[in-house]
């Protein structure tokens, strides 16, 4: 699988970019020219220049130090969000769709009842009930995506689980954690590839959404939808002070969606006979 | 046919009554004791265990949990559901009359929007296949698609309130101020519906049907409009009709943007306020319009397409 994609050029490119994005965060201190918390009053709303390429807010703050900053929280916390969700909805996926039974009738009523529910709302609701935190939101969008997952991890395990290989494992008494672990994750392993891809997009959408909203990520610390946020207020006065973080949102996510689709070409035979 | 509905709105109701559970058990889980708040929201000033105890009997808060549900679920049936924590001369019931009217208004001129704009662009896109307008629309449907609301509101009062001067930036006053909401709340649906009409179009293009009317000497004028996109909105009118809900709770985060008084911006000041009655109401609200707009349209397609009724 990885091969396969390493040969793929629009992959390759994409993955790169994310990967090159991801590093100025992490080397954020390095690569910023400022502190991103340096108020300079006197200097608020500059516009862009050589000192300031994307000018600075309404405290004086340079933005695109603040942007380098963002990416730490917008993207890994993305990451993980997608991450965990993942974990969950592909654990209780082949859980109920290798065992079946009863196991699998409970979470699959489990499943149906999360997805008649709208997840944005059920998101505000969960993060109602825990508070506004950085973590809950964390949790409120594992908590109710977790059943996406399950239910197309579920639809792929069953296809597998018959198949000659397994049962041959099974036949020569192979334990069962074995066969999950080491027969079906690996054959479902690009379907989750494809569609932790395509949704690390939405992820990020939601989480800048909820900090926009004052919800997440609180303001000093410089995230996408918390500067936003922030932007919005002085709207009137310095305009171009949200274009910046709309634009790297933007980027980011079509990134993540054109890598989703790439992903998806490259592995699926299918597309690239016809 | 009458039995596909009548065993189609029987399921609809165990459905229901888990989200009406689940919807109790989420106030349930709320790290403070009802009958306190309960106390609180009487505005008593001094608290004792005696009265908190006098307050559980009152509220039946010491009857089993099943039994409470009950209860709460018929109040509820009735249009009784609760006090606001934070403004106890309110009930949940009047809060929501004054926020819904304009929360409705706004989902419905969306879907106006919704409907006007992306049914003609959908269907000059699949006509001129990989001419320049479809491209240019197919970009513009992946842009979107990458762009949060809150921004495209955002940029909307940039460009037109503020450097056009043309439209007001935020309230609620007159039809003016509907316009830009409206728009932002409807631009993802708009992309979505865009793709999936030219898709649709494009995949009955190649049936039979076409072919031998083309060949009969029907004009392609009648061939498009009346063979081709009549078939392709069937499916579209069912799409649009299950995503109302979602466009009723979609207002929530651009009612923020543009101050909006509806639904969104009471549901969020009751997240900041931990005015749980009303979150509680909302989120059964927006779960009742889900399964109720699910199985209607899910009915009309039935009554709607032919194909469909043989099984």
């Amino acid at each position: 699988m990885i091969a396969l994609l390493m040969r793929n050029r629009l992959v390759v490119g994409l993955a790169s970019f994310i990967g090159a994005i991801a590093l100025m965060g992490i080397f954020a201190p390095w690569i910023a020219p400022y502190d991103p918390y340096t108020n300079d009053i006197l200097i608020k709303f500059a516009p862009y220049s050589l000192e300031h390429p994307l000018g600075t807010d309404h405290l004086g703050r340079d933005i695109l130090s603040r942007l380098i900053y963002g990416i730490r929280p917008t993207l890994f916390l993305s990451l993980l969000t997608m991450i965990a969700t993942i974990s969950l909805g592909a654990f209780m996926g082949l859980v109920s769709g290798y065992f079946r039974g009863f196991l699998d009738e409970v979470i699959m009523r489990l499943v149906d009842m999360m997805l008649s529910f709208p997840s944005q709302i059920m998101i505000f609701a969960v993060i109602a009930l825990l508070g506004v935190d950085v973590q809950n939101i964390i949790i409120a969008n594992v908590v109710i995506k977790w059943a996406w997952y399950a239910r197309l991890i579920r639809t792929k395990v069953m296809q597998y689980r018959d198949r000659n290989f397994i049962l041959y494992s099974r036949c020569i008494g192979s334990k069962e954690s074995f066969i999950l672990g080491r027969h079906l994750l690996p054959s479902i392993a690009s379907e989750i590839a494809v569609l932790a891809s395509l949704d690390v997009g939405w992820t990020i959408i939601n989480i800048s959404t909820l900090s926009f909203l004052g919800l997440g990520i609180q303001a000093p610390l410089p995230e996408w939808g918390a500067m936003l946020n922030e932007a919005k207020n002085v709207l009137t006065i310095n305009p171009m002070q949200m274009i910046a973080p709309g634009v790297a949102i933007v980027i980011l996510v079509s990134a993540f969606n054109l890598l989703g689709d790439a992903i998806r070409d490259a592995l699926d035979p299918k597309e690239v006979q016809s | 046919m009458f039995s596909y509905i009548l065993r189609r709105t029987l399921t609809a109701i165990p459905l229901l009554l888990a989200i009406s559970f689940v919807c109790f058990i989420f106030i349930n889980l709320i790290p403070s004791d009802p009958a306190e708040v309960a106390l609180r929201v009487r505005q008593t000033p001094i608290i004792t265990p005696e009265m908190i105890a006098q307050v559980r009997l009152e509220l039946g808060l010491d009857e089993p949990f099943l039994v409470r549900y009950w209860y709460w679920l018929v109040n509820c049936l009735q249009l009784d559901f609760g006090v606001s924590y934070v403004n106890p001369t309110r009930t949940v019931l009047s809060e929501f009359e004054r926020a819904l009217p304009s929360t409705l208004v706004l989902a419905l001129t969306s879907l106006v929007f919704v409907i006007g704009l992306s049914v003609p662009i959908g269907f000059f896109c699949a006509v001129y296949k990989d001419g320049l307008f479809d491209r240019i629309m197919r970009g513009f449907v992946f842009i979107t698609t990458s762009m949060p609301a809150y921004w495209i509101g955002l940029l909307l009062i940039w460009i037109i309130s503020i450097k056009l001067n043309l439209l007001p930036t935020s309230g609620s006053a007159s039809w003016k101020h509907l316009v830009l909401p409206a728009f932002t709340v409807s631009l993802t649906y708009i992309s979505t519906y865009i793709r999936l009409i030219r898709n649709n179009m494009l995949e009955i293009m190649r049936e039979d049907f076409v072919t031998y009317a083309t060949v009969r000497g029907v004009k392609r004028h009648i061939i498009l409009t009346k063979h081709i996109l009549m078939n392709s909105l069937h499916t579209c009118i069912v799409a649009i009709g299950m995503s109302i809900p979602q466009l009723i709770s979609g207002t929530i985060v651009v009612e923020n943007v543009f101050a909006w008084p509806g639904l969104g911006q009471l549901c969020i000041s009751s997240i900041f306020n931990r005015d749980y009655p009303i979150i509680q109401t909302y989120v059964l609200f927006v779960g009742f319009l889900f399964v109720v707009f699910n199985l209607l349209f899910d009915i009309i397609q039935h009554i709607v397409d032919p194909r469909l009724r043989k099984e």
